[in-house]
């Protein structure tokens, strides 16, 4: 049976603009107003910190990559030693950015929607709440070239400005929520060695990794 | 309500060129962050603050045809390394440049900005006791007496600050009117910047190390988010006053503390390279002296059109003061 939606239960919410009620003329000077030509860094990266960049490889290897916890060794900045813990999933590495700081990392993949979230903490891994947010999407039906999009977000959750267990931190280390104004420009460096590592690895048609080890071939040079 | 104008500007910079491989590393190496500086002044052990006022300010009274008892109601200084504890050096200037003020005052506040802060001062001062002129005089001696020490300079930072006098002439006229003049304290920012040494003792004790500055570590990225933040913000505000959109800037003068500000704060007013002036390649960061030096050497390379709006902006230390003044610059070339 064909459905049509009732609009009067949509005029109980006050504050919407739409064009029933606010004429297209009216709503022109609204966009207008909140067209700059240039935005604060706070209001673009103060929340949130979402970036995005298209990578020359396909949508599902970049999944495969990107799900697979040991490859955050590869593609971030200073996150390494990843080991298992006894909690089912969650992993226990370094960060190497806040020197002997231990990272806890549990990370949730979804194939159908492409999703991977990296669930992570400093010093702790009971309340994971640095959340990595990443979605891979297919090329070809956006932009209409083969490879994919790969968009990240990281929310400002409020332990970024307090630290919840300063009593677990080594003595003297920053908190990571000093670096909250720096984390545009640190994921888009990490976002670039993704898609440098993703479109090597594919162009020449190599295993996408990560690249393990056993523990028996570790070896110094690593 | 009176109106104050820019009449005059006048610099000294110390004959001492100091080249990058003065410094202990080499410019290949350094920091992004610390680039950008080809050469810079220092002054000598010799040079006092009060000696540097006077090799600028002596020219400019001659030029104006000024004279030094009657024309000078108030002087003011900011000196970034003060010769001496306790002293101000405006009573020495005003003695070595024959002047006797009704005001003499020395700030030691506002850094980077404290020209802009001395002339709202000034200007009050004017506009409330009708006075009729100011003498404001920026010193920046931190190079050649602090960055140049045998330890201190090795630090990549060190290449950066260059020294400099530059002297701003006020008058109660319409010649060339401030239109607007804006400042702000943030207290909250104001411990992220100190001086330091490798035996934590104060800066006077008897120790071995060497005194340098220092900035609170973990909190870069929030001091060059603030800086990226606030100068804009005053910048806006100064222009508003004036009902004037910052993208009609004909002229926008700034502290000059490395080349990322320079473009973060002119690509948020929208004000393009060339009506941007700075010196950073020549002289470095010539903190509060930059605003003063940068416009005198923009008026006498012919480089500011009558009619022009000029702003002078930016912020000091680790974000403690911002300050913007908006001028009407109305001169021949």
């Amino acid at each position: 049976m064909e459905q049509i939606v009732d609009f009067k239960k949509i005029k109980e919410i006050p504050g919407l603009l739409r064009i029933e009620t606010n004429p297209k003329d009216e709503i022109q000077g609204v966009l207008l107003d909140y067209t700059h030509s240039v935005y604060k860094h706070e209001e673009i990266y103060g929340k949130y910190c979402t970036i995005q960049d298209y990578v020359d490889c396909p949508p599902e290897k970049a999944y495969e990559y990107l799900k697979n916890t040991y490859s955050l060794e590869e593609w971030t900045f200073s996150v390494r030693d990843f080991k298992k813990t006894n909690t089912e999933g969650l992993y226990v590495g370094k960060d190497k950015i806040g020197d002997r700081t231990k990272i806890y990392c549990k990370t949730i993949a979804n194939p159908e929607a492409m999703t991977v979230d990296y669930h992570c903490a400093w010093d702790q891994g009971q309340k994971l709440w640095m959340i990595y947010l990443m979605r891979i999407i297919p090329a070809e039906p956006v932009l209409n070239r083969p490879g994919c999009v790969v968009l990240w977000t990281n929310c400002h959750h409020p332990f970024y400005d307090k630290n919840p267990e300063p009593g677990l931190a080594p003595p003297g280390r920053p908190w990571i929520g000093e670096f909250w104004d720096m984390f545009y420009a640190g994921h888009w460096i990490e976002l670039q060695n993704l898609k440098r590592i993703l479109e090597y690895r594919h162009k020449n048609k190599l295993p996408i990794g990560p690249n393990l080890l056993t523990k028996e071939d570790q070896n110094e040079d690593c | 309500m009176k109106i104050v104008s820019l009449s005059g500007s006048s610099s000294y910079l110390p004959e001492q060129i100091i080249k990058n491989d003065f410094f202990g590393t080499s410019q290949k190496e350094v920091n992004k962050m610390f680039k950008g500086v080809e050469q810079r002044r220092h002054v000598t052990p010799d040079q006092t603050a009060a000696s540097m006022i006077e090799r600028a300010a002596k020219p400019l009274l001659a030029e104006m045809n000024l004279d030094p008892l009657t024309d000078i109601d108030i002087l003011l200084t900011n000196v970034s390394v003060p010769d001496e504890p306790f002293l101000g050096c405006g009573a020495k200037v005003a003695h070595q440049i024959g002047s006797k003020p009704k005001w003499v005052i020395d700030i030691h506040n506002s850094g980077c900005i404290s020209s802009v802060y001395m002339m709202d001062i000034a200007r009050s001062l004017m506009i409330a006791q009708n006075l009729k002129t100011a003498l404001i005089c920026n010193v920046q001696n931190a190079a050649g007496q602090i960055f140049s020490q045998p330890q201190t300079r090795k630090k990549p930072q060190s290449a950066v600050p260059g020294d400099g006098c530059g002297i701003l002439y006020l008058t109660t006229s319409e010649e060339s009117p401030i239109l607007a003049l804006v400042h702000r304290c943030y207290g909250e920012y104001a411990s992220d910047m100190f001086s330091s040494n490798d035996e934590n003792r104060k800066y006077f004790d008897t120790r071995t190390s060497e005194v340098s500055l220092e900035f609170t570590e973990a909190k870069i990225a929030s001091i060059i988010s603030r800086g990226n933040r606030i100068v804009p913000e005053i910048i806006q505000e100064v222009c508003k006053t004036a009902e004037m959109r910052t993208s009609a800037i004909d002229g926008l003068f700034t502290n000059q503390p490395n080349p990322f500000f320079l473009r973060n704060w002119r690509e948020a007013v929208e004000v393009p390279a060339e009506k941007h002036f700075d010196t950073f390649s020549q002289y470095g960061n010539l903190f509060g002296a930059a605003i003063p030096i940068n416009f005198d050497e923009a008026v006498r390379g012919n480089k500011i059109k009558n009619g022009s709006k000029l702003v002078f902006a930016g912020f000091s230390h680790a974000g403690d003061y911002s300050a913007a003044a908006l001028i009407h610059w109305k001169k021949e070339l």
